[in-house]
């Protein structure tokens, strides 16, 4: 009798057991502990005042933050390449609350930060949406390389950080390597144009070698002003970069999508803030010289649809 | 394999035929039950997802269509606005005197959001007139431009291209924009001769965008839109795709035919919708994943899996508990009919559970009642038939000694000896009224110790004192009862065969005494005796009956009539020796009045 009383009792058990859990699966959506994520809160932090320099990057990094649940802030500088006010930036974003900070450096980040932080341009570190640098610098110089150059080829430094050191690096092996005379000049974080202007005009070289979009369209811009002959090879596909390309100042550019650039660097700063693995990878880049921009699929990287 | 399943077929109508009806019961409603759910389930959810494709089928057309409609709309306006510059603006103006920028500029302005430029060119391909921007670009050549070629290659239609940066006008501030060009063959006029031009209206991608935008489909689905060989013109995710980040299979959902299909890209099952745009031949295309609930899958299969286990655990409980409500009854009914088998006398049988196994237990119940009256008719029967042996036995005394008495009587009044005759007459009424006592069977032994006395007054008599008797009862025999009529047997033995060789000697003595528990009376005679091996078979049932001489009736009737009253522990015993004498030992229990009467009540039918 006392066997049964317990079996019937263990029956009614996992009676009540199995009826909890239709009761829980029914209810789960609703529960508070299986509801989605909060959103993650992403701040990007430029180091160029330019908004139009990251326009297409700023596209790609809307839609990461649209299909991702994340909220995007976007923060410019008073002033370009200030590391000072950048640091300051970065740790009023990490105080105020920010999950993960997305940054294009102007220098080392603070030491004492606690906020994930995922780099964009930079050198190839861990946690950095960039192209290979060194390869593309060693690619720049080889475009340079294909018109012959009849000079020395002047590699312009930019302070913007370790990126740009790589790609001048690997250019200036690559043309040391074919034979061709180097020279090389480093410009301030803070030049408005004026230094760069100045090295352009003071330059014999036959061909000029720039690694960052925003040097690259300064060169340019220059060069249509001052009426320079040097040939220049930079970095970056923004629309004066383009435009420059098309009108035959700028020889040749290497490109990337930006787009893709910005809409990697958000996914991988919502991946790091939700505790997942990400690693991210070299961005695809390519040498493009003004008669191809209107090739299909040129058009397509180099200008985002936007309406 | 063919052994395995035979053998697991073997094993499994062993184990039936050893189940219990409730293990029996509750397996098999269980075992249906889950079986009919499982198939029930299945059912729902393949009528249920075929519903729901249908649904998404027919909702994803019907948004299709409603785009299609907005699309085409938009599309017409643009044609519109290529017709009027047509033919209200070119076909009214002759060039040598007329300008087209005026009407041009004032068509741009009316639809300025949709519109990114409005441009006449010459057959050769020279700018005309254009709108907002008035100079080409440094090396363009517009006659090279796939809309150029198409316009002149069918001059009666319009064209629509496929999405591209406008590249013609010279744009101080440096901007690409992607603009879909309608163009269509125009005949210029200038100073009264026709030659051939294109008419390139440029529309911005914004018109397209607000179409196709915030189209939303079931289960997470999107809309995009291509041109008749696949090239997308709008996709929700159209950068990433260009970017390489994301794919699409643009291509070969072009070449489909209207309608609903399935396909498998990149992993994924969806159901691809086509839709032609009129005019253009350009592809609506609605994808729709066929996993759209992908994300609630889990929780749908953990619901699903503990609604089944639930359902199936309720369906177990309740009919285990259905059955032991059929069955134990059954059991304890069972029980009760094995306690009879093994002779219980007293059995409950308890009719309970379900009608018809309370009919059989009632029917077991009556069957036990009738079985208990029959074996209490057999044992009445059978006393009747041994009552009735008894009497055959007793009654079988009569006949002879009555005769040879009153023979005795007859020649001893003849020969004067009124006395004894009289003695013999009135003992024989004595032992006549001791041998009735009213047809009881059990009797003191004090009569029938008298009965005794009275039988061998009449044979001393007859037999003219040729032996004595004497009959004794010992203390303790007082108040006993007897079975009547076991002593005169055993002296009409003893008399006509032990007495038989006596002159005057012969003595014959009945004692009686108690042992324990039993009644002791001996019958002895000093006769001629017997030698021990007859002695030992003279009341042996298969041997034949001794016929005397006398009553005819022989001890062996006696001893059986002891026995049927009082079983096998009691009865005769023959002691003898050859010319010494014999000894017959009569045992039996030794009644009270009250036992002696209720033996005699069971007697009685």
């Amino acid at each position: 009798m006392k066997k049964h009383r317990t079996n019937a009792f263990l029956q009614l058990l996992v009676l009540t057991a199995l009826g909890a859990a239709v009761v829980l699966t029914l209810a789960w959506p609703q529960l508070p502990f299986a509801r989605q994520e909060e959103p993650v809160e992403v701040s990007v932090i430029l180091r160029q005042a330019d908004a139009s320099l990251w326009a297409n990057a700023r596209l790609g990094m809307e839609q990461a933050a649209g299909q991702l649940r994340a909220e995007v802030r976007f923060i410019t500088p008073t002033a370009d390449n200030d590391p000072g006010e950048q640091a300051r930036l970065m740790r009023y974003e990490a105080e105020r609350g920010a999950d993960v900070l997305v940054v294009d450096p102007a220098g080392r980040a603070p030491a004492d930060l606690n906020t994930p932080v995922v780099l964009l341009d930079s050198a190839g570190k861990d946690a950095a949406v960039s192209p290979d640098n060194a390869a593309l610098g060693s690619a720049l110089a080889e475009a340079a390389l294909a018109d012959r150059p009849a000079g020395e080829v002047l590699l312009v430094r930019t302070g913007a950080g370790q990126g740009v050191s790589e790609r001048a690096a690997a250019a200036r092996e690559a043309l040391e390597a074919a034979g061709v005379q180097v020279a090389e000049t480093t410009l301030s974080p803070s030049d408005d144009g004026a230094q760069l202007e100045a090295a352009l005009g003071g330059t014999r070289a036959a061909a000029v070698l720039l690694f960052e979009p925003s040097a690259t369209e300064a060169a340019a811009a220059a060069k249509e002003k001052l009426d320079l002959s040097p040939a220049l090879y930079g970095v970056g596909s923004t629309g004066p970069i383009a435009a420059a390309l098309e009108r035959g100042t700028l020889a040749a550019s290497g490109v990337w999508s930006d787009f893709a650039a910005g809409y990697l660097a958000v996914e991988g700063a919502v991946r790091t803030a939700r505790g997942e693995d990400w690693q991210p990878q070299p961005l695809d880049f390519f040498i493009l010289r003004g008669e191809d921009i209107y090739e299909p699929d040129n058009q397509k990287l180099l200008f985002p649809v936007a309406s | 394999m063919k052994k395995l399943f035979a053998r697991a077929a073997a094993s499994l109508s062993r184990r039936y035929r050893t189940m219990s009806i409730q293990m029996v019961i509750s397996l098999s409603f269980t075992a249906a039950a889950v079986a009919g759910m499982v198939l029930m389930g299945l059912s729902l959810v393949w009528r249920f997802s075929a519903g729901t494709e249908q649904l998404v089928r027919e909702n994803t057309v019907r948004v299709l269509g409603q785009v299609n409609m907005n699309l085409d709309s938009y599309l017409r306006r643009m044609m519109r606005v290529s017709d009027t510059m047509y033919y209200r603006v070119i076909k009214n103006a002759d060039l040598a005197a007329d300008s087209l920028e005026e009407g041009m500029e004032l068509l741009y302005e009316e639809n300025r959001d949709e519109l990114v430029s409005i441009a006449v060119f010459d057959g050769q391909g020279a700018l005309v007139a254009g709108t907002p921007l008035t100079a080409l670009k440094e090396g363009a050549d517009p006659a090279r431009a796939d809309w150029y070629q198409a316009a002149l290659d069918k001059m009666e239609n319009l064209h629509f291209s496929a999405p591209h940066i406008q590249r013609l006008f010279a744009d101080p501030d440096d901007s690409f924009r992607w603009v879909v060009s309608l163009s269509r063959y125009v005949q210029l006029t200038r100073e009264g001769s026709t030659f051939s031009g294109v008419l390139l209206v440029d529309m911005g991608f914004s018109g397209i965008e607000q179409v196709c935008r915030d189209v939303e489909l079931a289960g997470g689905g999107y809309l995009y839109l291509t041109d008749a060989d696949g090239e997308i013109i709008y996709h929700p995710r159209q950068q990433l795709i260009y970017a390489g980040l994301e794919s699409e299979n643009n291509r070969a959902n072009a070449a489909l035919p209207d309608g609903s299909h399935a396909e498998t890209f990149d992993g994924e099952k969806r159901l691809v919708t086509v839709k032609t745009v009129g005019y253009t031949g350009w592809k609506l295309v609605g994808v729709v994943p066929r996993t759209g609930a992908a994300d609630d899958g889990g929780y749908i299969f953990l619901f699903g899996l503990s609604m089944l286990l639930f359902s199936a655990f309720l369906m177990a409980f309740l009919n285990f508990r259905i059955s032991a409500r059929i069955a134990d009854p059954i059991r304890r009914l069972e029980q009760s009919v094995k306690e009879l088998e093994a002779g219980a006398q007293q059995v409950n049988i308890r009719e309970e559970g379900c009608y018809e196994v309370r009919r059989l237990a009632h029917s077991i119940a009556s069957m036990v009642s009738t079985m208990r009256h029959l074996m209490d008719d057999i044992i009445q029967q059978e006393k009747r038939k041994r009552r009735s042996e008894l009497e055959v036995l007793q009654s079988q005394i009569n006949p002879h000694f009555l005769y040879n008495t009153l023979d005795s009587v007859i020649w001893m009044t003849e020969a004067g000896r009124y006395n004894e005759a009289i003695q013999m007459v009135t003992s024989l009424a004595r032992l006549f009224r001791i041998a009735l006592s009213r047809g009881r069977s059990f009797i003191p032994l004090a009569d029938e110790l008298e009965h005794a006395r009275h039988y061998m007054t009449i044979q001393q008599i007859r037999y003219q004192d040729k032996f004595t008797a004497t009959v004794t009862a010992e203390a303790g025999t007082e108040g006993l009862y007897t079975l009547k009529l076991i002593v005169q047997p055993l002296l009409e033995n003893a008399i006509y065969h032990g007495m038989a060789g006596c002159e005057e000697d012969g003595r014959i003595t009945v004692t009686a005494r108690r042992e324990g528990d039993d009644l002791v009376i001996d019958v002895a005679d000093n006769g001629t005796g017997m030698p021990p091996e007859v002695a030992e078979h003279l009341l042996d049932e298969n041997r034949p009956q001794t016929r005397s001489s006398g009553s005819g009736i022989g001890v062996r009737n006696v001893h059986r009539r002891i026995r049927l009253t009082f079983g096998e522990g009691y009865g005769l015993t023959v002691f003898s020796e050859p010319d010494e004498g014999t000894t017959v030992r009569v045992r039996l229990p030794a009644l009270t009045a009250g036992q002696a009467a209720k033996l005699q009540q069971e007697e009685e039918p």
